[in-house]
């Protein structure tokens, strides 16, 4: 593999990553052939002590998904984290797709149960005074109240549980880095 | 299974010789990575996911500096927190070490063990 071949494979790799990001990685790989160029080193050969610039592209993505979920705890910066572990796809992280998928089901299932009672309360809150609710208006006014704040409360208690489920794969993704892998490795032909 | 346990112990002890390197003295990732290729039989590419892991945890801190070559070159140096980390993981690791000795070397004077393990 050439210079350009690896810095183009590394490039494409990073796709969808903040432009100044994608040129810090690309600047420091630059310099890495720069300083290897001085010493006189081949170029194949630098390329190929590198390792694979698919895979290490995988991994500055996932470590800039957790960066940026650990300081913007927001659904799109955890579901971005996701994909990038994802993008990992060794062969344990997709064992773990079919425990996962059915729990993030289940918690959008959940989700959506609390957004409707919130709905649900506030219509009987509002709605159920005029409409001759059974039991009477204060009935009405506090059982809708009731209904909101137990939605409320049911989706505060997801979020938190979301925060842990996504931290707990975080975790397990940094675990299965090849970081330290040998560059030169029968996989990487694949 | 030998090729995994020794990849997890590599994996782990990466960062303490990065910290270990960089408490000598600032270095650039070129030397830093061939470095560590010959000691530890690592990919060089490697040593730049790690370096940013450990910036964004603010261990190191980089700064550019001339080069008797080409453009400048981008320096890391160890924050006061890096170093903190550095003695901390310095003496787990002596720890660990020990008492991993301890338990391949049966012979061992249990009594010198223990202080060992105590120091």
């Amino acid at each position: 593999m050439t210079r350009n071949d690896f810095i183009r494979r590394l490039r494409s790799g990073l796709k969808g990553m903040p432009a100044e990001d994608i040129a810090e990685i690309v600047a420091d790989y630059e310099a890495h052939f720069d300083a290897a160029a001085a010493e006189g080193r081949p170029e194949a050969e630098v390329a190929e002590a590198l390792g694979n610039p698919g895979r290490l592209a995988r991994e500055l993505r996932l470590e800039a998904g957790i960066r940026n979920w650990q300081s913007d705890r927001t659904p799109s910066s955890a579901w971005a984290a996701v994909l990038a572990l994802m993008g990992l796809a060794t062969i344990d992280i997709l064992i773990l797709v079919p425990i996962v998928l059915p729990i993030l089901g289940v918690f959008f299932a959940f989700y959506v149960i609390a957004l409707s009672l919130f709905v649900a309360g506030g219509f009987v809150a509002i709605a159920g005074p005029f409409s001759g609710f059974p039991g009477g208006v204060l009935v009405a006014v506090l059982g809708g109240l009731g209904l909101m704040a137990g939605a409320v409360a049911l989706a505060a208690l997801l979020t938190i549980f979301t925060i842990w489920i996504i931290n707990a794969l975080m975790w397990f993704g940094r675990l299965h880095y090849k970081v330290i892998e040998p560059a030169i490795h029968p996989a990487d032909a694949a | 299974m030998p090729e995994v346990i020794e990849t997890q112990l590599k994996k782990g002890v990466l960062g303490l010789c990065v910290l270990a390197l960089l408490s000598r003295g600032d270095s650039y990732a070129y030397e830093i990575a061939s470095r560590m290729a010959d000691a530890v039989d690592m990919g060089e590419g490697t040593i730049y996911p790690l370096m940013r892991r450990m910036q964004s945890d603010g261990l190191v801190a980089t700064y550019l500096a001339e080069s008797p070559s080409g453009p400048p070159r981008k320096y890391y140096r160890l924050t006061d927190t890096g170093r903190e980390r550095f003695a901390a993981q310095v003496s787990e690791w002596r720890a660990f070490v020990g008492a991993v000795e301890g338990i391949l070397t049966p012979d061992i004077n249990p009594a010198a063990a223990e202080a060992d393990h105590d120091a």
